[in-house]
């Protein structure tokens, strides 16, 4: 019965999607309007316009950069969100005297799974690698392909690899308590500051100096916001990575 | 209509991919599975919405010495950026929730959580 539902419901699903799938204009066609409409005017324009020879960089950062902004936004949220419902249980529970300092410290200590030699190794030559990779994507992100979100994932990444390898109270000494929620608001920080910057030079938030000869001003306002969101976004996941290891 | 199936292929691979995760969605029980059928219906969207994008024979849309034109529409991976960040957002969100139950009621099965109420 359930198999039964559960497939008619699929097949009314995807009958409606194919039927306007196979309405659309050739795959990679050069006149759909995809192409023809924002885009070509951004591929055009794009380079001297937003200062970023990746143009998906300059529509993310200059175009769209408040859309960017509110993507930030999404991450601290869910961040905070995240953290609320992971810390909240931790709370002391009312009446329950045996539950004190000492047995929530032995409640943290570490519970270490055992890392096998080689994974160690491996991950320990190839640390500083991947870190001068990750600030590579983060700092050419107007360049080439890349930017700040993907050297955040790469940095996060690396911290996630290390915490299991060398264990939390080691990796925890890259994120100290005072730097910690500046770390994890980098980026909307950064947002907030680079767009004050830019009112105050060009009157609209998150503005972009537009004369030719200031295009200096405008690629290294994108490589602060690249550097922000690539230290937010890492600081975001490894904060979530420690309250969940910390099960 | 075969001819028009065959020249959007990749779309069909994305309608494939998102009929895949709604599979999951439904027919699971485990909440963790129900969340990777999520993101599989997250990707099938993505690939999608890039797809669109693309031109044939067409160059990444970076500009610089030895760009040559035709370019993949720029705006569609930027759109698609973003919704990469919020799909892991709302994922690492679920998973946070996924912790919290499985703490309150030691199980994350979908009908054994509905039998308790």
């Amino acid at each position: 019965m359930k198999k039964a539902f559960v497939a008619a419901l699929l097949i009314v699903t995807a009958i409606p999607l194919l039927i306007g799938v196979v309405a659309l204009p050739p795959h990679g066609d050069p006149d759909t309007p995809v192409h023809t409409h924002i885009s070509a005017r951004y591929l055009e324009e794009g380079r001297e316009e937003a200062g970023a020879d990746n143009i998906v960089t300059g529509v993310l950062l200059n175009y769209r950069g408040l859309d960017t902004a509110g993507e930030v936004t999404v991450i601290f949220t869910a961040l905070m969100a995240g953290l609320a419902v992971l810390i909240s249980h931790k709370k002391q529970p009312e009446g329950d005297a045996t539950y004190d300092a000492a047995e929530a410290a032995a409640e943290d200590a570490p519970v270490r799974a055992p890392v096998s030699p080689v994974v160690s190794f491996v991950v320990r030559l190839l640390a500083p690698f991947i870190a001068l990779f990750a600030v590579y994507v983060i700092v050419n992100g107007h360049v080439t392909p890349g930017g700040g979100f993907q050297g955040g994932a790469i940095l996060g990444a690396l911290f996630i690899a290390l915490t299991i390898v060398l264990g939390r109270e080691r990796t925890r000494t890259l994120m100290p308590r005072l730097a910690q929620p500046w770390m994890q608001g980098a980026a909307l920080l950064t947002f907030v500051g680079v767009g004050i910057v830019g009112g105050a030079l060009t009157g609209h938030f998150l503005g972009y100096p537009a004369q030719a000869s200031l295009h200096l001003a405008r690629e290294l306002m994108m490589l602060v916001l690249e550097a922000g969101i690539g230290l937010g976004g890492a600081a975001v996941f490894a904060t979530l990575f420690l309250q969940m290891e910390a099960e | 209509m075969l001819e028009a199936l065959w020249n959007n292929v990749d779309y069909i691979a994305s309608v494939v991919l998102f009929c895949i995760g709604l599979y999951i969605i439904i027919a699971k029980n485990n909440l963790i599975k129900k969340f990777l059928g999520l993101n599989i219906m997250e990707t099938a969207v993505f690939s999608f919405i890039i797809a669109l994008g693309v031109i044939d024979g067409g160059d990444a849309p970076i500009m610089g010495a030895g760009a040559q034109a035709p370019f993949s529409s720029p705006v569609p991976q930027a759109l698609v950026l973003t919704g990469i960040v919020v799909a892991v957002s709302t994922t690492a969100l679920a998973l946070s929730l996924i912790i919290r139950i499985y703490r309150q009621c030691g199980t994350i099965e979908a009908d054994e959580l509905r039998e308790m109420e």
